[in-house]
């Protein structure tokens, strides 16, 4: 529907989208331009434009298209004027608008394709067997019609035998042959598990109902479990051989934290800070012990607050109000108890954390520096203050407003101050609205301090909200001075955490008492929450707060900053360039209210920002050198906050002249309006903005890792899982959290795969395979070589481990077709694959590449929106229900809470579901074939006519109902290995990727042994009865009674462990049997011809051969495979008995045994690293430092790689001089 | 507490053994000694099984008299179906060297008669031959009724196709006395099918309750003709029509014909000496490739004289034992290596 009319005076709709991509963050839609301002509600009977768009798609982002009034005038329409069917509106009373798609055309129906079905490996596998049954059943069906056939020509005139049709005339034998094939495929259908697709559902269902309710993966703070959202595939968490991981919100817990600054070129350590977040987690970890601990952090006192939001914020807030939210935070604290739930502290998000940044004190020093007096003179004759003051109070501002969050206060209606669009003045020369602003900030400037504390939330008074502004869309429009103020309740509060601020500011200020001057009347006013897009931002603002530069208030027009020592700063928000991947940064341009300037400010990825550093300052070659000096020194901080495993923004600004920011205007409108290629003059037009920039500083956000992270990758590694790590992060921050979180070892052996051209990626890929072939034992041919008698890791045992560290421009032309197999080759030596400024597309490139040409089971794990499409693509898609919205949650097939419940979940339940569900599949085959079978030789003696020796309802029980339960029991509860050993011993996982319990050589054998059992099963009574008087269905019976048990006591055999219900199914099953054989022979004396099972279950019981034949049937029969797995068990155990074995030792014996078992591992790495001594000389690793060295080298000079290198880095053409260094860069430390 | 638990953490899982996967599991992963003991003991168990199975099974007389080739006279004269009407007598004499003491049992055996084919083994009316319902022969083609309309009793083709020929033992004291053997020809057939499964209808006169019925056509007499001298064993409770009823599982089978009335010289049972059978040879085999026998036996508690079952309860003591040894040494000479186990 585009938008046309909105009770919002700005235009403006709030929505939520959490119906179509889960977000629930409030999101704004504009009113179509023109409508806009129009006051009157739009008539639609007197609606006569046109509109144009583009032809129904699903892309959710975006819209194109035109309206075209009457008076030929077009105006472009963008995502912003159209909502979406299946969003909500939210804070705007009515809206009008024109239906554009509707039915099967909305962009909701269109996205919603359905859930692509996912179908297991084990189940694919299992399809090729049960057509491999069929084939049998057909063999088995043809023997016996040729069987008939023959059978009856040698009798053909006999009419004891050939017992004529009704009609008198008897079948020819061809006929009859035929007859019987069908009549066989009646009769031995069995054999085709129909009954195992039931039984695999049932179990997966047992499965998934273990896996959601273990307690493992309970997450205290969020109170959330794993969600198993996909029901078929559990066993493929058994068999993954590739995992793929994002790296923000999933290795690390997306709480970003303020941790330094550089501002001009110094550098800001914020150690009270650091000092702060460590005693915060050893606070967090005493107040597990006792909630009522104090424990001196600053934030303690605010976290049992933080607690009980926490607690409600999992229920619908939707309208409730902040008081109530409160209060009911009390009464269910109360409760609680204190010791009940200590760990749920931790809010999930904008916990004190990340609200809370102690400043630095030298920082603050300077801040002390600042006084309205630096822009109280209104002309521009201000005497040069110190230019590094103005840039922290640049810094700041521009840390507090250049961005997109969302201020609302939770504890009273929040008050909008409304600014309508401005009609009226033709506003002809730039020159007026100078005038204007000049008059306005002179007014501004000279207001006393504006809040008061009766006004708490923080509102400018009226006076600045009576502010005129002109339009910031059309300068070219009329605009006329209107000014309206609406007030709109924005009831309750979607940020749980509010109520926790006024404390914290307390607490605050405080601090920073002794330093600065707190304001007074303004404690109240910071009881704001921010609602941001992505925390970065959140926590920005956070940080700027903390130096008393508090963004106050946001509007489409205009933006509040409530600035610690020159008061409440109201700018005027001309534009925002919104943050996108391509270019990596986001603007906002504003019009400074004291120096009256338009300013431009940008934040960005360094990288992007520093090519748009201004070379040549226009202010004089000595500032231009001073520029350089903070350009140099902030690249040397930035360089070590990566390296320290930071999140690095840039932070610049641009002055420009009015004439200047008009004449952008002009193109920029232009572009906006442009119906083709929009996008692109839109990307144009911000390059035209974004340049000559000034540098500001840069920030360093820490993204601490998640919990338990390393151990999981380690175990996961050891498990033969095979890690790569994408993400649109920057290489260094990259490569730190990867060495962090031990996805890289000290001494793995690095290549950087950095290029930018497809031709010289080849040639660094040749070369760096080259290196690596030369390396004998490689990781990936030590794994393959990997025998069942050694268990102990492999991996490690292997000299050297590869690792390729590759960024997103070189991904590109490696996912080209001509490079693709050299890529892949490439990888699979590596142990550990980073790819940085990885697009989501790529992302999900890389994952179809290697699933479809590896023919791996492939797992991605990741949290946020661009992580759906690689989550949809692998084999397993695992969404973190973190921060970043639901849609990866949506889109996976399992959603666990952190990062280290992966490990549980594949390294014990998905090794159980894997072994579970194969061992019952195959046991289903087994059952299957072994009983049929006992049919198929009955039809040797009968002259192959189709005869069953037992009674049809017995037949159709011993399926449905005796032997059915146990397996499924079976497929749900056994345990080969307890969950311990399997945590402990990452390694036996290996048995799953290789698919060890469901070879097609296990299945042919399997059914090798039902055979043998059915023939044992057969033969045993035959012979036992042959020649004496016995009868069709009294023959039958003890056939039955020994395959229940044969069958049964097999399960016991191959299960591992057999509990009480086990032992209760098994015996009911037995009892069912009996039960039903007697009361059936009871009381069935006429029914069901031919058979008639009349008291033949009686009779046997009393007869002694009954119990001979059973008992010697059923020894015979499982002889051979007890023989087996007691053989198996004793000469050549796999891993999997081994460590069942540890499981039964007493415990200290048995952490003997696990010691020893990983020694022996240990002793293999050690001998095979002799072996390689060569290859690893220098054990010393150097700690990954890209600015270390950087050598300009050709390609080739990989080759030339001195001996032992642990560290070879490789990056190709250098395009720009000073930081993409190609060549090799040599360790730094050897 | 638990409200507590529902209030807060309703989603944290319950923390049982059930739940948490940790429920005690019998340890089926057996010892070493366990094991090998458990083998040995079934192994004994079977030798020891075989044994007394053996013996039992060496303790049973059995004779076997083919009469296929010894009447091959009267085998020719019922191969043409027109001779049906022709009497035909055949004698077989034979030699009894060791008595048969106890119970003895007279069986007729008939090989290649395929009494368990799908469409013979329909061809039946369980109503009809429970009493409920003399004309019910809705299962029973494609003897369901006479040329004329009838309905036969007992209809179908295993009722059709039943064993007459009469078979009589005498014991040839000498050269001149021959001595009938007495024979009894009732309880040779299950009693739950005798008072059960077959039942005449419920009619004063037994030839007025099949009134209206037709006998099938290979038989010379009608159904209530069978046993005239025995009530209780005429008509569909007649125990050789009810023994040949229960179809056999095999085409080589043996039905139970007459029990030996132990009186007279016979208290004791068949004693040693020379005997003879008198054959009256009504049904035909050699139309099949059949074969008939007559059978002698006596009977144990493990049934008939089946070895197998003796044979393989050897065959498998001995290779159980012999498992357990080899397992034994091999266990033995693992416990150096201290690397042993077992399932």
């Amino acid at each position: 529907m585009v938008l046309l009319f909105s009770t919002d005076p700005d235009g403006i709709c709030h929505i939520e989208t959490s119906g179509l991509d889960g977000e629930s963050n409030l999101k704004q839609k504009q009113v179509v331009r023109r409508y806009a301002e129009q006051d009157s509600e739009v008539d639609p009977e007197k609606f006569s434009s046109r509109i144009e768009c583009e032809s129904p798609n699903n892309d959710l982002n975006r819209f194109r298209g035109f309206l075209e009034h009457s008076n030929k005038e077009r105006v472009g329409l963008s995502k912003e004027n159209l909502l979406l069917r299946g969003c909500t509106i939210r804070n705007t009373e009515a809206v009008m608008g024109i239906v554009v798609y509707a039915g099967h055309e909305t962009k909701a129906m269109l996205n919603n394709s359905g859930p692509r079905y996912k179908r297991s490996k084990l189940e694919r596998r299992a399809n090729t067997d049960v057509l491999w049954c069929v084939l049998l059943l057909v063999v088995m069906c043809l023997t016996g019609a040729l069987g008939h056939g023959i059978w009856l020509s040698r009798y053909e005139n006999i009419p004891f035998f050939n017992i004529p049709e009704p009609d008198g005339h008897s079948l020819s034998p061809v006929l009859a042959g035929f007859y019987m094939f069908w009549t066989m495929i009646i009769l031995l259908q069995v054999l085709i598990p129909i009954s195992l697709y039931v039984s695999i559902e049932i179990v997966k269902l047992g499965q998934i109902y273990f896996i959601q309710s273990d307690v493992d993966f309970y997450n205290e703070k969020m109170g959330s479990t794993v969600q198993c959202r996909a029901l078929n595939i559990t066993e493929d968490l058994g068999q993954i051989q590739y995992l793929f991981s994002d790296k923000t919100g999933t290795l690390t817990e997306n709480k970003m934290v303020f941790r330094r600054c550089s501002v001009a070129g110094f550098d800001y350590c914020h150690e009270e800070n650091a000092k702060r977040l460590e005693s915060y987690q050893e606070a967090a970890s005493e107040d597990e012990d006792s909630a009522d601990t104090p424990s001196g952090s600053l934030s303690n006192m605010v976290k049992p607050r933080a607690l009980s939001c926490r607690t409600v914020h999992s229920r619908p807030l939707g309208s409730i109000s902040s008081n109530h939210l409160t209060g009911s935070c009390f009464a269910l604290e109360s409760r609680e108890g204190a010791s009940e739930v200590p760990h749920s502290r931790q809010a999930a998000f904008s916990s004190p954390i990340e609200t809370d940044v102690v400043p630095d004190t030298r920082l603050l020093d300077k801040f002390s520096q600042i006084t309205p007096l630096l822009f109280t003179p209104t002309d521009e004759t201000i005497p040069d203050p110190p230019l590094e003051t103005l840039y922290i109070i640049d810094f700041f501002i521009a840390l507090a407003i250049c961005n997109t969050v969302v201020v609302s206060a939770p504890n009273q209606p929040r008050q909008k101050v409304g600014l309508s669009s401005l009609r009226g003045i033709p506003i002809k020369s730039l020159e007026e609205i100078k005038n204007l602003f000049q008059r306005l900030s002179v007014r501004r400037s000279s207001s006393p301090s504006l809040a008061s504390g009766k006004e708490p939330s923080g509102v400018p008074n009226a006076f600045v909200s009576r502010l005129s502004l002109f339009n910031r869309m059309k300068p070219a429009s009329p605009v006329e001075e209107e000014i309206s103020q609406t007030s709109e309740s924005l009831q309750g509060s979607d940020d749980s955490a509010c109520p926790t601020e006024i404390e914290k500011q307390n607490s605050d200020a405080g601090i920073a008492n002794g330093k600065v001057e707190a304001l007074p009347g303004q404690p109240l006013t910071s009881s704001l929450c921010y609602e941001a897009e992505s925390p970065d931002e959140a926590a920005l603002v956070y940080a700027a707060r903390a130096y008393q530069c508090t963004l106050q208030s946001r509007t489409p027009e205009q933006v509040v900053v409530d600035f610690a020592a020159l008061g409440p700063l109201t700018f005027q928000l001309l534009h925002i360039l919104p943050f996108d991947s391509v270019r990596k940064r986001m603007s906002v341009v504003v019009r400074h209210p004291l120096s009256n300037q338009v300013v431009v400010y940008t934040k960005g990825a360094d990288s992007a920002i520093m090519e748009l550093l201004s070379v040549a300052s226009p202010d004089g070659p000595g500032l231009e050198k001073q520029q350089m000096m903070i350009r140099e020194k902030t690249q040397k901080h930035l360089d070590d906050y990566a390296k320290r495993g930071l999140r690095t923004l840039c932070i610049a600004k641009r002055v420009m002249s009015d004439t200047e920011y008009a004449e952008w205007l002009r193109n920029h409108f232009l572009a906006e309006t442009s119906i083709d290629n929009r996008e692109e003059l839109l990307l144009e037009s911000a390059m035209r903005l974004e340049n000559k920039l000034t540098l500001l500083g840069a920030t360093g956000i820490e993204d601490r890792l998640q919990e338990g992270v390393p151990e999981a990758i380690e175990a996961l590694h050891k498990a033969g899982i095979k890690i790569w790590m994408l993400t649109g992060d920057k290489q260094e921050t990259a490569v730190n959290i990867a060495y962090a979180c031990k996805l890289l070892e000290p001494n793995d052996k690095l290549f950087v795969l950095n290029t930018e051209s497809k031709n010289a990626c080849e040639m660094l890929m040749d070369t760096i395979l080259k290196e690596l072939q030369k390396n004998p034992a490689s990781p990936e041919q030590a794994s393959l070589s990997a025998s069942l008698h050694q268990p102990p890791p492999t991996l490690q045992g292997s000299g050297l481990r590869a690792a390729l560290i590759i960024t997103g421009k070189t991904l590109e032309f490696a996912l080209q077709e001509s490079l693709q197999k050299q890529f892949l080759e490439l990888t699979a030596r590596c142990q550990a694959v980073v790819c940085c400024r990885a697009t989501p597309l790529q992302k999900s490139e890389v994952v179809k590449l290697v699933r479809s040409h590896l023919r791996v089971m492939t797992l991605a794990i990741g949290d946020g929106a661009n992580d759906v499409s690689m989550i949809q693509v692998a084999d397993i898609g695992i969404g973190i229900s973190g921060q970043e919205g639901m849609q990866a949650v949506m889109a996976s097939d399992f959603a666990v809470s952190q990062f280290r419940h992966l490990s549980k979940l594949l390294l014990v339940h998905g090794h159980w579901c894997y072994t579970r569900l194969s061992n019952m599949i195959l046991y289903f085959f087994y059952k299957n074939v072994a009983y049929v079978n006992l049919l198929f030789w009955y039809q040797f003696f009968c002259g192959f006519s189709g005869t069953s020796m037992t009674d049809y309802w017995v037949l159709i029980f011993f399926n449905l109902l005796f032997t059915s339960a146990p397996p499924v029991i079976y497929g749900v509860l056994e345990k080969d290995v307890s969950a311990e050993t399997l945590m402990q011993l990452p390694e036996l996982y290996r048995s799953g990727q290789r698919s060890e319990a469901y070879l097609p050589l296990t299945f042919w054998i399997t059914l090798l042994d039902a055979f043998y059992q059915s023939l044992v099963c057969f033969f045993v009574p035959y012979y036992t009865y042959q020649g004496s008087d016995i009868d069709i269905f009294t023959f039958g019976n003890p056939l039955n009674t020994a395959a229940l048990f044969v069958i049964l006591l097999h399960l016991v055999i191959e299960s591992k462990s057999l509990t009480w219900i086990h032992m209760l199914v098994i015996a009911g099953s037995i009892l069912c049997y009996f039960c039903f054989a007697l009361a059936f022979g009871a009381m069935c004396v006429t029914c069901n011809p031919p058979s008639n099972p009349y008291w033949i279950m009686q009779e046997h019981m009393a007869d002694p051969v009954f119990y001979l034949v059973c008992v010697l049937t059923t020894c015979v029969a499982l002889l051979p495979r007890f023989i087996y797995r007691v053989l198996q068990g004793s000469l050549f155990p796999s891993p999997i008995l081994r460590a069942k074995h540890l499981d039964r030792l007493p415990a200290e014996e048995r952490i003997e045994a696990l010691k020893k078992w990983r020694g022996t591992g240990q002793m293999d790495q050690l001998t095979s690293k002799y072996a390689d001594h060569s290859a690893v000389e220098s054990e010393r690793i150097p700690i990954y430092d890209p600015s270390a060295v950087f050598a300009v080298m050709s390609a080739t000079a990989c080759a030339v790689e001195k001996g032992n290198l642990p560290v070879c880095e490789t990056a190709l053409d250098s395009d720009f001089s000073e930081t993409k260094a190609s060549g090799m860069a040599g360790p730094s430390k050897d | 507490m638990k409200r507590k638990c529902q209030d807060y953490e309703s989603r944290l899982p319950d923390n049982t053994a059930v739940k948490q996967q940790q429920l005690p599991a019998f340890r089926l992963q057996l010892t070493a000694s366990e094991i090998l003991s458990g083998f040995f003991a079934i192994g004994l168990f079977c030798l020891g099984m075989g044994i007394i199975l053996l013996l039992s099974a060496k303790s049973i007389k059995e004779v076997e008299i083919n009469y296929t080739e010894k009447c091959a006279t009267c085998a020719k004269l019922r191969e043409e179906a027109t001779n049906f009407d022709k009497e035909c007598n055949c004698s077989i004499s034979f030699y009894l060297p060791q008595k048969m003491e106890g119970n003895v049992y007279l069986y007729y055996k008939l090989y290649g008669f395929y009494q368990n084919l799908y469409r013979y083994i329909l061809s039946r009316s369980n109503i009809q031959l429970v009493g409920a319902d003399v004309k019910d022969v809705r299962n029973c083609a494609p003897f369901r009724t006479s040329d004329n309309g009838l309905p036969i009793a007992p209809c179908g083709a295993i009722a059709n196709s039943m064993f007459n020929d009469t078979i009589v033992l005498w014991y040839n004291f000498n050269s001149s006395t021959h001595i009938r053997v007495p024979m009894v020809r009732t309880e040779t057939a299950w009693w739950t099918d005798k008072y059960v499964k077959f039942q005449n209808p419920a009619f004063q006169n037994l030839s007025s309750a099949f009134a209206g019925t037709a006998k099938p056509p290979n038989w010379p007499k009608p159904v209530y003709e069978l046993d005239e001298k025995d009530p209780g064993n005429n008509g569909f409770i007649n125990d050789d029509f009810i023994v040949w009823m229960r179809t056999a599982a095999f085409p080589n089978f043996k039905k139970l014909y007459r029990r030996l009335h132990r009186i007279g010289n016979f208290t004791e049972g068949l004693p040693a000496g020379s005997y003879s059978f008198i054959i009256n040879y009504n049904f035909p085999v050699s139309r099949f490739q059949g074969q008939k026998a007559v059978v002698l036996s006596t009977l144990t508690w493990s049934g008939g004289s089946s070895l197998f079952l003796a044979l393989a309860y050897l065959v498998t003591g001995a290779v159980t034992l012999l498992a357990s040894f080899s397992m034994m040494a091999l266990h033995l000479k693992l416990k150096e290596r201290k690397t042993f186990f077992l399932q």
